[in-house]
């Protein structure tokens, strides 16, 4: 086996010390096969393919790629400011709900505490219309009871001044003039 | 007897004076195959992608999504991305064509040094240092000229002949700042080899994992045809996507290190040695 392979590997070597020996006897430039005509050739042809790809594939397709990253990075921004502007204008929503929530319980609170205080105030001034009233006819009762008292009294005195008159009229005599009078007067009192 | 792929790209035919290669044949190849997949592009663009464009669309997110760990702001990473995304997917689809069936195996009887040879009418674009050398010169000079844009021509000047700063440490009269200064104006001309360096390391090291698995691919195949190259095909695979990365992210810390400020350099010189 190891015969073999070295069998078939002396051909490699002789083609290889072939080559040395070739080499051996050129200068550098002819071993390498330089040659300045095919430098430029060469040259050439990395040129264009540099041209090629510049003005083809490496500009266009760059400023595409550079374009499409700007186009996405503008839509993820003005996405996330539209959602912050939803945000501002949700929290501007809650916000004023709960301003209105509180001036409408304000309200309430108000026309409770006036509606109280004018049923207190009715109520006060029912009671002391009331009372006036109460006191005016109390008052016009008393003086009316005065004034009935007294009518009265004068009717009572011109009556009596009256039957006394008719009975000292009718020759009364003076013992029972003076029982009568007497008598008359104590009924009064 | 075995035929090694030579590490030169080897001439087909002729046009005037100039000499058509095979890994010229398949880098142009590779160019038409942009330029119809490219107009099928820009014919096509929409807001809302489909298709092919989708595609593209997910490709220039991933490279983007890579550029920016190396750039650190997405704005720098677009505007490095035509270069660099350019370099990757043209190394990237130039070594993936290289391991269609076919390349390497098509071919020609052709006598050269009069003996009647093999040659493969296509060879994967990356094996000619002609192309990765190209490539690197490209990146490395339009990684300069973005420098010396970006941050102004006597700034970036003076990132390498430090006249600026023996001015100021001459001006501020210690002997310790001067000494300082002075190394750092040798350690100027280090940063002019290094750009000479990044040059060779970034051409020679392309060309050299795409030839290698080239040439494991052909080795393999000549010993046992069937099943036992597949694995290592999966393998070429990955080689090319890792090479298209190292290469075009490579590029790109070159740029970002270009472009940076003056005042970070100490830290610059950090990144770029950790990039090597």
């Amino acid at each position: 086996m190891m015969n073999e392979i070295l069998q078939i590997l002396i051909p490699v070597a002789h083609a290889a010390e072939a080559q040395a020996a070739e080499a051996a006897n050129s200068s550098v430039t002819a071993l390498f096969g330089l040659d300045w005509k095919l430098f430029i050739a060469q040259l050439f042809n990395f040129a264009i393919v540099l041209i090629v790809l510049w003005r083809w594939v490496f500009k266009p397709l760059g400023a595409k790629l550079e374009q499409r990253t700007a186009k996405i990075e503008k839509s993820i921004k003005e996405a996330q400011e539209i959602q912050d502007q939803l945000k501002q204008v949700e929290q501007y929503r809650k916000a004023e709900m709960e301003k209105i929530r509180g001036e409408a319980t304000e309200i309430v609170a108000k026309a409770q505490k006036t509606a109280e205080m004018n049923k207190d105030q009715i109520i006060a001034e029912a009671k002391k219309s009331a009372e006036k009233v109460l006191e005016q006819s109390k008052k016009e009762l008393a003086s009316e009871k005065e004034k009935l008292l007294i009518e009265v009294r004068e009717e009572a005195a011109t009556l009596v001044v009256a039957a006394t008159e008719k009975i000292l009229r009718e020759k009364l005599d003076s013992k029972r003039d003076v029982e009568l009078i007497k008598e008359s007067l104590k009924g009064l009192r | 007897m075995l035929a090694l792929p030579p590490l030169a790209a080897e001439p087909i035919f002729n046009i005037g004076s100039f000499t058509v290669t095979n890994t010229y044949i398949n880098s142009t190849l590779t160019v038409f195959l942009f330029i119809v997949v490219g107009f099928l592009i820009q014919r096509s663009v929409k807001d809302v992608p489909r298709g092919i464009q989708n595609f593209f669309e997910s490709i220039i997110e991933t490279l983007l999504g890579y550029f920016d760990q190396v750039t650190g702001d997405r704005k720098k990473s677009l505007k490095f991305l035509p270069l660099v995304g350019s370099l990757f997917l043209f190394i990237l689809i130039s070594n993936w064509l290289g391991i269609l069936p076919g390349i390497g195996s098509i071919g020609i009887n052709k006598v050269v040094h009069g003996e009647l040879e093999f040659i493969p009418l296509f060879r994967p674009a990356n094996t000619d240092l002609n192309l990765t050398l190209a490539m690197a010169i490209s990146g490395v000079v339009l990684s300069h000229i973005i420098g010396v844009f970006t941050i102004g021509f006597f700034k970036y000047f003076n990132k390498f002949i430090k006249l600026s700063d023996v001015w100021h440490a001459f001006k501020s009269k210690k002997v310790m700042v001067i000494f300082t200064a002075f190394i750092e104006f040798m350690v100027g001309f280090l940063e002019i080899i290094s750009e000479a360096a990044k040059m060779v390391s970034l051409s020679l090291r392309l060309f050299g994992n795409i030839f290698a698995g080239e040439v494991l691919l052909t080795v393999l195949a000549s010993i046992v045809a069937y099943v036992i190259p597949l694995p290592f095909l999966a393998l070429e695979l990955l080689v090319g996507l890792i090479q298209a990365t190292v290469f075009s992210l490579l590029v790109l810390t070159y740029i970002t290190v270009a472009t940076l400020p003056v005042h970070g350099h100490g830290d610059s010189h950090g990144k770029a040695k950790a990039a090597h």
